[in-house]
């Protein structure tokens, strides 16, 4: 990468308050694409070698995880504890309480496992909102539209439309269970709720409260299932692989209790999946927006297990992620920044693209302006400017009121945001593709379900802001009522990890390495190793 | 490799229900034979040697021939196509892909025995099968041969496809006589054999599927060609299922006797992930486990038998050192428990009892008690019952015991 425009320099030139009109440019949209988008170029894929998926399209770094051994072998599960439930829900994000809540209501025994603690989570940090079409100026059909334009006519007609369809309900049963909106008045209660217009969306239809909407999202989904006596909790309890019975049906998993040091088999007449995305593999050695435990733990598992899985070469690279100080780089600036009205400049001033374009285009733009040596360089760091300061003096005392969070960020990063812009560079926030879904959060192998991020379909090779909030919700919903149906059916006799000798013997006829293993469970830098903390037998081959 | 897949599952054989086709490649010609020479057939057999493959691997002649020395009347050859242990899938091939090389040796048996009755008893967890060989009757019902077998007989030869209960217990040999008789697969008192006392209370042989499959190669060929087919003093051929934690796990027609070595590293591509070779099930989960020092064993009848284990059905489940032995074990015995017919209290609740101090160590719940119990249950069970399915189970869980007590102890809670 040509070397940015140093700081100093590019901060002499920026003038807060003066609005350049965007420079025009003689490419199109699919040459920016194409030419600066990571999700294109001759490193941008791989084939995959084994799996149902085989021979199609993959993130080079992604499919080295899917194409890893597994973690553990059967001895290491003899005289494991065997604890049996209705539904198993792996993840404590949104979608996973969701389906938790759902599931638990229609009277089955559900057990949530969480590798973290419940809650934590993507969806705690979502900021910008949730998208609804619910305005009078708005339809279930323009949201349909925006959503397959934006990705790229790649989603699935029937799973979008029914996401679109779900969105008043979903915000309905957010209200019910307790949480906060921002209104139009600004009043405590009552009057509508305020809608603002996300980037490639025809209408304004971002619900939002202030700048943290996951948050108060997660603490009312928390509250419902930490006070809901049919949900078993289980903190600080990873999947470390899934059980399979003798027909190849998902049984349940094999969870580890990272307090106890053991394992702990738990059968299920259904697995609910969601266990978010990938952000923390750092693809394409991308910083990321995502929390620590983003590691595609579900993915890895359910691909291993026989799911079909889709667009694994397609990630968004959310395009304001914090580029300085380096410690903090690839935490979230979110695009209600941009929804606001604050443009983007680069080291020479310049505004490059239209900021309210959909997050694909708008990430290339400003890869393309630091490749083309237009980027602004500090510390080591490259990157553009995110003008608050001119924001702030169009609308004084938005980062007081509505952009708190914003606020809250620059004090972090060492700077006023009234005063300061912030350095901005893309960085890896969403996978796009993953497990192939149904309508009812049903995978291709019977027993098995997902939800979330970790499913793929519904934003094609782009997603639009507030739609993940959307698909957790409606998905997690609809999951938790098709599992917790499974209720009637008798349980498969004898659960093991026999579709793992079926992948290694895969493995092992592709010429693949055995000794490469998945999931990761936690990133590279916390040197965590499960065969060390669980003082499993060393394997010396494979 | 130029030992495998030789005879019964020659490639070019492989033709299903198309009889002409069968007949093309050298089918028939082995009944024939026979027809030539009724009273010569079973001598013929003793001379090869041919050992049941349902898992005794009793001498086939010693069936045959009181069933031939009974007077005339109704007379009963029934193939035993039931197949259900966990680990055996051969007797499913040879019927859905080479019916007639299992009919013909059916037929065989009744001219040899002057059976008027011949029955091919099948597993309707097997609809292929069904079909390929209620097809495959249909055509030796419409072939003119067949009045030349009906002569030979001496009168009709009633030759059937019957879809069995589909129980596991619906393998042993006097429940598939019950079952032929059209009730519940209960086992019976031996004695009286079904030589004497079958179906209806007639003289009835019952032969696996790949037992009668042989049959017309040993008539075509002769006796000395089918014993220089094995290795050392075993004859024939054998099937073995290999399954377990190898590469390349499958269907091997390969020499009777062929080492477990050849047939696990040569064969099936040795061990998955490269681990140690642990433990194998010989013939099926009712035996003792062979271990690695077992590696070199011949794997024929007689030689299995010398290290204390038996050939069973020639299926091989290889276990590494990566699979928990107790896991497997617990497996199985469930298999048991859920799969006994009820009938002798000693198998119904010993079964039951073995399962669940098994699945309690499995699962970290069990103490040294469970260990003692386990060892007294195989002390009192076997013979219990009136089949083997008690001593079966016992077999495998002292089996196991014994050679792996390490991975039991590992597991005690106290």
């Amino acid at each position: 990468m040509p070397a940015g425009i140093p700081y100093e320099d590019a901060h002499k030139r920026y003038r807060p308050g003066v609005m350049p009109t965007v420079r025009s440019d003689d490419g199109s949209v699919d040459e920016l694409l194409k030419g600066y988008h990571p999700d294109h170029g001759p490193n941008a894929r791989v084939v995959l070698s084994v799996g149902v998926n085989r021979g199609e399209p993959c993130q080079p770094d992604l499919a080295r995880y899917l194409q890893a051994n597994a973690l553990i072998d059967d001895v290491d599960i003899a005289g494991a504890q065997l604890v049996t439930t209705d539904v198993l829900v792996i993840g404590g994000g949104g979608g996973g309480c969701a389906a938790a809540l759902i599931a638990a209501k229609q009277g089955t025994r559900v057990i949530l496992a969480t590798k973290l603690r419940l809650g934590d989570s993507n969806t705690v940090m979502a900021e910008g909102g949730i998208q609804a079409a619910v305005g009078d100026d708005d339809s279930p059909q323009l949201h349909f539209e925006d959503t397959l334009r934006a990705g790229h006519f790649c989603g699935v007609p029937e799973l979008v439309a029914q996401m679109v369809m779900d969105g008043p309900d979903v915000i309905r049963w957010l209200i019910r269970l307790g949480m906060m909106f921002d209104l139009e008045e600004d009043r405590p209660i009552g009057g509508n709720l305020l809608r603002k217009k996300p980037g490639g969306a025809s209408a304004a239809r971002i619900l939002s409260y202030r700048d943290y909407t996951g948050l108060e999202m997660m603490r009312v989904l928390r509250e419902a299932v930490d006070l809901d006596p049919g949900i078993e909790v289980w903190n600080r309890c990873p999947v470390v692989e899934l059980l399979s019975d003798e027909w190849g049906r998902c049984a349940g998993a094999v969870i580890y209790n990272l307090e106890w040091r053991t394992f702990v088999l738990v059968r299920a007449r259904a697995v609910i999946l969601a266990t978010g995305g990938a952000g923390r593999l750092h693809l394409n050695s991308f910083p990321t927006s995502n929390h620590y435990g983003a590691t595609a733990d579900g993915l890895v598992l359910a691909y291993r297990i026989g799911a079909r899985v889709r667009e694994l070469d397609s990630f968004q690279y959310h395009p304001t992620g914090i580029a300085y100080p380096p410690h903090l780089a690839g935490g979230l600036i979110s695009e209600a920044a941009r929804s606001a009205g604050a443009k983007l400049i680069n080291g020479k001033g310049e505004r490059f693209v239209d900021e309210l374009k959909p997050r694909d285009v708008v990430a290339s733009a400003i890869l393309r302006e630091c490749a083309q040596g237009r980027g602004i360089e500090r510390e080591g760091q490259i990157g553009v400017f995110l003008d608050t300061p001119t924001l702030e003096m169009e609308h004084p005392g938005i980062l007081a009121k509505r952009l708190v969070t914003l606020r809250h960020l620059a004090h972090k990063c060492g700077h006023d945001a009234a005063q300061e812009p912030f350095l901005v560079y893309p960085t890896l926030h969403y996978q796009n593709g993953g497990v192939a879904i149904d309508k009812d959060g049903a995978t291709s192998v019977p027993g098995l379900y997902c939800v979330g991020e970790v499913t793929g379909g519904f934003h094609g090779r782009n997603r639009l802001m507030g739609n993940a909030l959307l698909d957790i919700l409606s998905m997690g919903r609809r999951a938790g009522t098709k599992a917790a149906e499974l209720g009637g059916r008798v349980m498969a006799s004898r659960a093991g990890i026999g579709h793992v000798h079926a992948w290694q013997r895969e493995l092992t006829l592709a010429g693949l390495p055995l000794h490469v293993k998945a999931p990761r469970l936690f990133p590279d830098y916390a040197h965590f190793d499960l065969r060390v903390d669980a003082g499993l037998h060393s394997s010396a081959r494979g | 490799m130029e030992k495998l897949n030789q005879v019964l599952l020659r490639d070019d054989i492989r033709v299903g229900a198309d009889l002409d086709a069968w007949f093309a490649r050298g089918g028939g010609e082995g009944l024939a034979k026979a027809l030539q020479d009724p009273g010569a057939i079973i001598a013929e057999i003793a001379q090869a040697d041919l050992r049941g493959m349902g898992g005794a691997g009793f001498a086939t002649h010693r069936k045959w021939t009181p069933v031939a020395a009974a007077p005339e009347g109704d007379k009963y050859i029934i193939c035993n196509g039931n197949e259900d242990e966990p680990g055996t899938f051969k007797d499913r091939f040879l019927l859905e892909h080479t019916p007639h090389q299992v009919i013909e040796g059916a037929l065989i048996a009744a001219v040899a025995t002057r059976a008027n009755h011949v029955v091919l008893y099948l597993n309707p967890h097997q609809p292929l099968c069904l079909a390929v060989m209620r097809q495959a009757v249909r055509q030796w019902q419409e072939h003119p041969l067949f009045a030349v077998i009906e002569r030979m007989v001496g009168g009709r030869v009633a030759l059937r496809v019957v879809a069995s209960s589909g129980l596991y217990i619906g393998g042993e040999e006097t429940a598939v006589i019950a079952s032929v008789e059209g009730g519940f697969p209960f086992p019976r008192r031996k004695p009286p054999f079904p030589a004497e006392q079958g179906a209806h209370g007639a003289p009835t042989i019952v032969n696996n599927t790949e037992t009668l499959a042989h049959v017309p190669g040993i008539l075509r060929h002769g006796a000395q060609w089918y014993r220089d087919l094995g290795v050392g003093s075993a004859g024939g051929t054998k099937l073995y299922s290999l399954s377990g934690d190898v590469l390349y796990p499958g269907l091997y027609e390969l020499p009777m006797g062929t080492s477990l070595a050849t047939l696990v590293f040569q064969h099936g591509g040795g061990m998955l992930q490269g681990k140690e070779f642990k433990a194998v099930f010989t013939g099926g989960p009712s035996n003792t486990l062979l271990t690695k020092r077992d590696l070199d064993v011949a794997l024929d009848f007689d030689s299995v038998r010398q290290r204390r284990s038996r050939l069973g059905t020639g299926a091989m489940i290889v276990v590494s050192e990566g699979t928990s032995i107790v896991r497997k074990v617990a497996e199985y015995v469930s298999f048991f428990a859920q799969g006994s017919c009820g009938q002798c209290p000693p198998c119904k609740g010993g079964t039951f009892q073995l399962m669940r101090c098994l699945n309690r160590l499995d699962t970290g719940r069990g103490v040294r008690a469970d260990l003692e119990a386990l060892e007294n249950l195989c002390r009192i069970l076997p013979g219990s019952g009136r089949c083997g399915l008690i001593d079966g189970a016992v077999t495998v869980v002292e089996s196991s015991v014994n050679q792996f007590r390490e991975e039991y102890e590992a597991l005690l809670m106290a």
